[in-house]
């Protein structure tokens, strides 16, 4: 078997948000590439900071929900005027006032499957190793630790990242190797 | 940049208005005696197209206090402008002492009675006589107009003593009577659309009615607040202040409340058509068949998927400019929408006419509306200067 290639990463923790998100701005614009952060709740200006495009959940959403329109239309006009057409009061076999409902319930169903399934799938989860957990501080980063991560060639000195970082206000700077998928 | 100080340009504003305003209601007038049955709808439809944004908005404002937003402030003296409008209503609503017996057939000496036949459809009418009434209709309009100008005068006047004193206890004053006075708007408003445009057709009931004519009016008190939100540019102006989110923010409102209208007009409809009963099916019947078919086939598309889809993108709310067009078009959309609601009821089958009072009407009680707004906001701050989270709504971004 090919002996896989390790990737590192060099880990930064922040004592506060703010410091995480002017540290990654600053990082970002020495050139770094590739970054991530990670903090316990919804960060402020942190997808801003790591210059993310904007997100392709709202596209997937919107194909969810016309594909929940027209499966609900399609099927509904096929069940009721060609599989087993019931005259209900008199009304007529295609009566679309009576499939709204439906129409709607399937629309919302399947663009919340959109924004659940294709969230999931942007984000690569479940995901249930990654090297970073190699680090044993980096637990704090469910708990009260604002965390950076920094792609960095395996083997190489890390010393400048790190003092980088370290001027920037990390109080906490570890390397971590390992496969990722 | 300059400081924020009181307001001074509204009078190169406010005569205007009020000057087209008065032109219009002279013209109304006029119309009145050529075509008193044409001018009392046209009437009707120019009163509650502004009186309902002028409600929605004292509506909005309480919500807003109720949930205790800070993102809005910098909007909301805008709002509170637009509520504090709602006494000019109240002497406009005289004019319906003229115009009553040609717009509801359950009022006494009503031309439109003579069309009431059949005993089953007397006894009905009978029967509705104990709540369609004119002494407990203008009873009820006084409870109506009491409840809105109270509670947009006290919001109001905490909110501009705020001005020159600050400090925490009049905000806190504003979020507690808020919640209190909720309930009493929605009934009013809901009444309000009972006896002012359900009526028109007596034997007709919905009772959702209320919430349609509430979420059309919602909406447009949205469109207006962004519009004037866009045009608030200049000196001692709030514009320069709103950023990007707070328009992304309305932009979002007007496109939950398109949703909304839609939602509660199909609610009221599927009802109506899935039960099919004799006294309910034909204010339907009418509106879906011969001649006006065609015009509520288009309202289903021009107000609510076409904005629906429109109002998805995040790009266009997120641009002012195009953002006070789509809400321009929304406003023109709910006037077309009373115009569904109110003209049938004249015109029958013979579908959608036009008579130029509509446009007299609408200009002349909107004219004086605004220009009372302007009147009332003269020499005031155009925004909250002192509110202790003003600076928070400043600083908003999206969460």
């Amino acid at each position: 078997m090919e002996a896989k290639v390790l990737d590192s990463w060099v880990m930064a923790e922040f004592a506060t948000p703010e410091a995480l998100v002017s540290a990654t701005q600053q990082m970002r614009e020495k050139g770094f590439q590739g970054m991530d952060t990670y903090s316990p709740y919804p960060l402020h200006g942190g997808s801003e900071a790591l210059g993310l495009p904007p997100s392709r959940v709202p596209f997937i959403a919107l194909g969810g929900g016309l594909t929940g329109m027209v499966t609900a239309l399609t099927m509904q006009t096929w069940m009721n005027t060609v599989d087993y057409p019931l005259n209900v009061g008199g009304r007529p076999l295609l009566s679309l006032p009576a499939w709204v409902p439906i129409t709607f319930e399937l629309s919302v169903l399947f663009a919340a499957f959109g924004i659940f399934f294709g969230l999931l799938g942007l984000s690569k989860l479940p995901q249930p190793y990654h090297p970073a957990f190699e680090s044993e501080e980096f637990r704090s980063a469910s708990t009260h630790g604002f965390w950076l991560s920094i792609p960095h060639p395996t083997g190489t000195d890390a010393a400048d990242v790190k003092n980088q970082l370290t001027a920037l206000g990390a109080t906490h700077v570890t390397v971590v190797s390992g496969e990722n998928e | 940049m300059t400081a924020m100080e009181r307001y001074t340009g509204t009078p190169k504003l406010m005569v205007p208005a009020f000057g087209l305003g008065v032109v219009g209601l002279v013209l109304t007038a006029v119309g009145f005696f050529m075509n008193p049955e044409a001018t009392a709808f046209s009437y009707l439809l120019g009163f509650t197209y502004w009186v309902g944004i002028s409600v929605a908005a004292l509506i909005m404002l309480a919500i807003f206090h109720t949930a205790k937003a800070k993102w809005l402030i910098v909007l909301r003296r805008a709002m509170e402008t637009m509520a504090i409008t709602v006494p000019v209503f109240a002497v406009l609503i005289l004019a319906f002492i003229p115009l009553m017996k040609y717009l509801y057939p359950w009022i006494d000496g009503s031309p439109l009675a003579a069309h009431i036949h059949g005993i089953e459809v007397e006894h009905l009418h009978h029967k509705k006589e104990h709540y369609l009434n004119g002494g407990f209709f203008a009873v009820r309009q006084a409870i109506y107009f009491a409840v809105w100008i109270f509670v947009s005068h006290r919001l109001y006047s905490w909110s501009t003593k705020q001005d020159e004193a600050g400090g925490l206890d009049l905000t806190v004053k504003q979020r507690r009577f808020s919640p209190g006075a909720l309930p009493f708007l929605a009934l009013t408003i809901t009444f309000a659309a009972f006896d002012w445009l359900m009526s028109l057709t007596p034997l007709w009931q919905s009772t959702i009615f209320g919430v349609y004519y509430f979420a059309g009016s919602f909406l447009a008190a949205f469109c207006l607040l962004t519009i004037i939100t866009v045009q608030a540019q200049g000196k001692d102006l709030y514009g320069s202040l709103v950023k990007v989110p707070h328009f992304h923010n309305l932009g979002k409102l007007i496109f939950a409340f398109t949703a909304f209208w839609a939602y509660i007009g199909f609610s009221q409809f599927l009802l109506v058509w899935i039960a099919n009963i004799p006294e309910e099916a034909p204010w339907y019947g009418l509106r879906m068949y011969g001649s006006w078919r065609s015009m509520s086939i288009a309202i289903f598309f021009l107000h609510f998927v076409l904005p629906f889809f429109t109002l998805l993108s995040r790009k266009l709310k997120e641009k002012p400019r195009l953002l006070a067009v789509a809400a321009v078009y929304m406003l023109l959309m709910h006037a077309v929408d009373l115009y569904w609601l109110i003209w049938p009821a004249f015109s029958g089958e013979a579908g959608p006419t036009f008579h130029w009072t509509l446009i007299t009407a609408f200009v002349g009680v909107g004219g004086v509306a605004v220009g009372f707004a302007l009147f009332r906001a003269r020499n005031k701050y155009t925004f909250p200067v002192k509110d202790p989270y003003i600076a928070e709504s400043l600083r908003y971004v999206q969460p």
